[in-house]
């Protein structure tokens, strides 16, 4: 019902409408009825009120105030009004004012940038007050620390933050703080370190609960890794200007480890020689090849009478056994029991005579003995001399140096002329790979991910 | 199966192992940094008895740690400051590589640093323990102080051994314990007595160096860091021992001369060493003791070799070992003065007793050649300068490290400095030579002249001499001699005694025995052939 009426009422506000009747215009079908409003609720105040003249009285006011700054009946007659007297007067106060401006202007006056007029404000109106602006939140406690503190300081009484800055040292950002704290700073500093009684920092079970503990060095590693000295001196053959024959001892030496090198090599060249009268010439190759293959006649009848002597032996023996009688398996019977017997007896008289031979078993227990004993010295030797060896502790083996040996015509007369033979950081380095200190290391080579690969020039190729 | 079988590889000497690579990974460091932090913390990798058992099967050759090693290692602060060091290289390359300039600096200046105190306390408790370890340290150290101060190595690392180096030699001096000096062809050995320690060390000369391509210079350097703590710690405990300042207050030039004489602490005048009274301790009869305390006065006698002797050393001689050397024993040294800085009187001094040449002549009595000073000191006494002048072939330097036991070959020159030693005179025997080789030149007649001449002087004595009753002179008889004689003769009846067996046995002993006795014979009468080849050599020359 209400949605009919709506749409009639649409239907009837629309430009065109014509109605029947010619004397009743639409509008006085659309006002006729009119709606009762509540007046009284909030949500109609704003809806079936017309405050229109209200509005366009305020409008004005504000209008007066943005052009002029104020309500113009308020304004004095002086402000709105002049009296119109003459021109002269404003033409002497053109040409006054026409020297001032720069001689620039010729015959344009300068105006302001448009830009800057439309951005300028146009109305009158001061822009309001921002009060928070001015606000201070607990003004008035701070205003009263403040006359307290400079009270205080007054008298003297200096706040602890201030005396705690007075009391800060200078940074001393200039030193150069890890250089001098490096291990290798030359001008480092050394103290007494075994002189210092160990701080008692504190009990040890607060210690361990504070994690402040230290751990104790196992007692292992305190064992050194190997029993060779630490400096091995060279042997007195080995001095610049040396004493004959022990001279010759060290040459000796060299000229051992010397021998065992080329009596490997010698065995390795034995191991792969080869004899030439070894290789097969044509004639054998023939001879191989044609094994089993030519006469064949003669051979052929003597191959078949052999095979036929087999043949008939080996049917003679796929033949079945027999089984066995009675009597045959009661005298297996007894003979089995008369080899045990015969055993036992043996070994009881074994037992018995073993009593006369009790000299013999002596003296061969003691041989026994004593093979033992050698061997168990054997092996303590052994291992003694083990331990002086270095271990293998990595991939490569421990390869010594060479010795250090000058021939005796590169002896030199005076110190002055002396070569020296060896280097000391070698000697070194492998000292510390021969007490078990380090693993032999081997210098690291070049290895390449992706193969080179070799390509001529086109001008090389053209040549070879 | 049940689940509570025992499976291979799970308990015993597997686990207590554990690989290089797996070390690594545990610690999250990379393989030089764990290396130098295994060589820090004096952790050395270990060769299991049973490979098989420990590489679960196999055998192929792998480093392996003791796995309460490693678990130690995990405490170690120092493996933070390698991470820490580890993440400042990496932002150095990324401001290197942004061009960063400032916060280059910056880095630079914050870059990441450890001290070894802590691990030094750690591994020696003791001074002592430190002392022993201390040849190792003293060799590394004057290796690197010889380097070249190239990239190759910090050059801080080198100024810092130099200095102890110096200091530690220095030490020496003071304290005077330098008892053997051998000069061999790899360098020079020296050997000191600290604190009843026996140290030795090697010094390499200084005008020769290729450096070797296949030594691990990273490894070196890392030793050497641990070693420079260690020697500066033992330095400053050494210096305090004598009551003297350390570091040095001396100037650095006078120092690295070793021409100055440390300041003391407590400023004491010259202290009469008071006599210690002799108490035997346990298990040491008079004889023991007395011997202690002749060795003692040896000892003594030793220090003060070169006391009051002013040596002048030229300029082709090893200037520093020579200085140190003769500093030792209490004599004073100089020097040109454009080979070195320190030099404290010039050729022209007239109180200069030795002068120190190497060159082949120069025609004056008393210029030396330079091994005469180590030949002393290795024999404890002075020897006769004539040996060692100029132009002479020096005789052969020993090695003071050799100990030759009863029945080997030893050499004449060693017999003849043990003859000195004990007081003899073997000039003698240099004048016999000298007769010997006179005469040579005269001939077998005039030999036999002077015989005969002789012979007839005698013949006449006695024609003269009537007979006549002299009071007769007592025969001394040796106790000592007789006692001898009786018991060979024993031991000569019981070895006639013997069954053939045993004295098969016997006469096996003896001769291996006698075996060294003959060696060394023979030898000697080699040795007098070679002499008498060469004097012959030498008279042929003459003509």
């Amino acid at each position: 019902m209400a949605a009919a009426r709506r749409l009639k009422r649409v239907a009837i506000s629309q430009p065109g409408f014509l109605t029947l009747n010619p004397k009743v215009t639409p509008t006085d079908l659309v006002s006729s009825r009119r709606k009762r409003v509540n007046k009284n609720k909030k949500k109609n105040w704003n809806k079936y009120s017309d405050v229109q003249d209200v509005e366009e009285f305020l409008e004005d006011v504000r209008h007066q105030e943005r052009t002029t700054g104020g309500l113009l009946c308020e304004k004095s007659d002086d402000s709105l009004f002049f009296l119109d007297v003459g021109q002269p007067k404003k033409v002497e106060e053109k040409e006054a004012a026409e020297p001032v401006k720069g001689k620039k202007r010729k015959g344009k006056s300068s105006r302001p940038l448009r830009i800057d007029l439309i951005l300028q404000h146009d109305s009158l109106v001061a822009p309001p007050k921002d009060v928070l602006a001015y606000q201070k939140p607990n003004a008035k406690k701070l205003r009263r620390t403040a006359e307290r503190a400079e009270k205080l300081a007054a008298n003297g009484v200096v706040p602890r933050s201030k005396k705690r800055l007075l009391n800060r040292t200078v940074v001393d950002r200039m030193s150069k703080k890890t250089e001098t704290e490096a291990n290798n700073n030359p001008e480092r500093d050394f103290y007494d370190i075994w002189g210092q009684e160990t701080k008692d920092l504190g009990e040890p079970w607060y210690l361990q609960q504070t994690r402040k503990k230290l751990v104790k060095r196992p007692e292992k590693l305190n064992e050194k890794p190997s029993v060779l000295p630490a400096v091995e001196v060279i042997a007195p053959g080995g001095s610049y200007n040396p004493d004959f024959f022990s001279h010759q001892e060290l040459l000796r030496e060299a000229h051992e480890v010397e021998l065992k090198k080329k009596k490997v090599e010698d065995k390795l060249e034995r191991q792969l020689a080869y004899n030439k009268a070894d290789t097969a010439t044509e004639e054998t190759i023939l001879r191989e090849q044609v094994e089993g293959l030519v006469e064949e006649s003669e051979e052929e009848e003597e191959k078949d009478a052999p095979k036929e002597d087999g043949e008939e032996v080996a049917v003679g023996a796929i033949a079945v056994a027999d089984k066995k009688t009675e009597r045959q398996r009661k005298r297996e019977k007894a003979e089995k029991m008369k080899e045990q017997q015969r055993l036992t007896e043996r070994r009881q008289t074994e037992q018995q005579q073993q009593l006369f031979q009790l000299r013999s078993i002596k003296t061969s227990i003691k041989q026994q003995e004593e093979t033992t004993q050698i061997r168990q010295k054997r092996r303590k030797a052994k291992e003694e001399a083990q331990k002086a060896q270095p271990r293998r502790l990595g991939k490569l083996k421990f390869q010594p140096q060479d010795m250090e040996v000058q021939l005796s015509d590169e002896l030199a007369g005076s110190l002055r002329q002396l070569k020296p033979e060896g280097s000391v950081l070698m000697d070194r380095f492998k000292s510390l790979q021969k007490r078990n200190l380090i693993e032999p290391r081997e210098r690291a080579k070049f290895k390449r991910r992706l193969k080179v690969k070799y390509v001529e020039k086109r001008a090389f190729k053209e040549i070879s | 199966m049940g689940g509570l079988q025992k499976k291979k590889f799970e308990r015993g000497s597997a686990t207590n192992y554990i690989t290089r690579n797996r070390a690594r990974k545990k610690l999250q460091l990379s393989l030089p940094d764990f290396r130098r932090l295994c060589i820090l913390k004096g952790i050395y990798p270990h060769e299991p008895k049973h490979k098989k058992k420990v590489n679960k099967g196999s055998t192929a050759p792998r480093t392996f740690y003791l796995l309460k090693d490693i678990r130690f290692l995990l405490h170690e602060p120092i493996v933070g400051k390698f991470r820490e060091y580890k993440i400042f290289v990496r932002k150095l390359k990324k401001a290197y590589g942004k061009t960063e300039w400032s916060a280059v600096e910056r880095l630079r200046e914050n870059k990441p640093t450890y001290k070894l105190d802590h691990i030094i306390k750690e591994r020696y408790p003791t001074f002592i323990d430190a002392l022993r370890d201390i040849d190792d340290a003293l060799c590394m150290c004057f290796l690197f102080s010889t380097f070249a101060r190239t990239g190759k190595c910090h050059v801080q690392t080198i100024q810092l051994c130099r200095r102890l180096t110096v200091e530690w030699m220095n030490y020496v001096i003071a304290s005077r314990s330098l008892r053997k000096v051998f000069l061999s062809i790899k360098g020079i050995y020296y050997q000191a007595e600290v604190m009843g320690q026996l140290i030795t060390w090697v010094v390499p000369y200084q005008f020769s160096h290729d450096h070797p391509v296949d030594v691990d210079y990273r490894v070196m350097a890392t030793f050497t860091e641990l070693y420079t703590t260690l020697l500066g710690f033992v330095s400053f405990r050494l210096y305090s021992s004598l009551n003297l300042v350390y570091p040095p207050k001396v100037s650095w030039t006078k120092l690295s001369a070793l021409s100055a004489s440390l300041a003391r602490v407590v400023s004491s005048a010259d202290e009469e060493e008071a006599q210690l009274d002799q108490f035997p301790s346990e298990g040491e009869d008079m004889e023991k003791m007395e011997a202690r305390e002749k060795e003692l006065k040896q000892q003594e006698a030793q220090k003060k070799l070169f006391e009051g002797l002013k040596f002048y050393l030229n300029r082709e001689v090893p200037r520093e070992s020579l200085a140190f050397v003769i500093r030792c024993f209490g004599g004073q040294v100089s020097w040109d003065k454009s080979v070195c800085i320190g030099s404290t009187y010039d050729v022209t001094d007239e109180t200069i007793t030795h002068q120190i040449i190497d060159r082949p002549s120069v025609g004056k009595q008393y210029y030396i050649q330079p091994q005469w000073l180590y030949d002393c000191v290795n024999a404890k006494i002075l020897l006769p300068v004539e040996d060692y002048f100029l132009g002479v072939t020096l005789p052969p330097h020993l090695s003071p490290f050799v100990e030759e036991k009863e029945g080997d070959y030893v050499p004449p020159e060693k017999l003849k400095m043990m003859a000195l030693q004990r007081g003899e005179k073997p000039g003698n025997e240099q004048e016999e030579d000298e007769e010997e080789e006179e005469e040579e030149g005269e001939q077998e007649e005039e030999e036999e002249q002077e015989e005969d001449d002789n012979g007839d002087e005698e013949d006449d004595e006695e024609e003269s001499l009537h007979v006549k009753v002299t009071p007769g002179k007592l025969k001394v008889e040796n106790k000592a001699r007789l006692e001898q004689e009786e018991k060979a003769e024993e031991k000569r009846l019981a070895i006639m005694m013997m069954k053939k067996k045993e004295k098969y046995l016997y006469d096996k002993i003896m001769f291996g025995k006698k075996r060294k006795v003959r060696e060394a014979n023979k030898l000697a009468a080699k040795r007098k052939a070679h002499d008498d080849s060469e004097k012959e050599k030498k008279k042929k020359a003459r003509k």
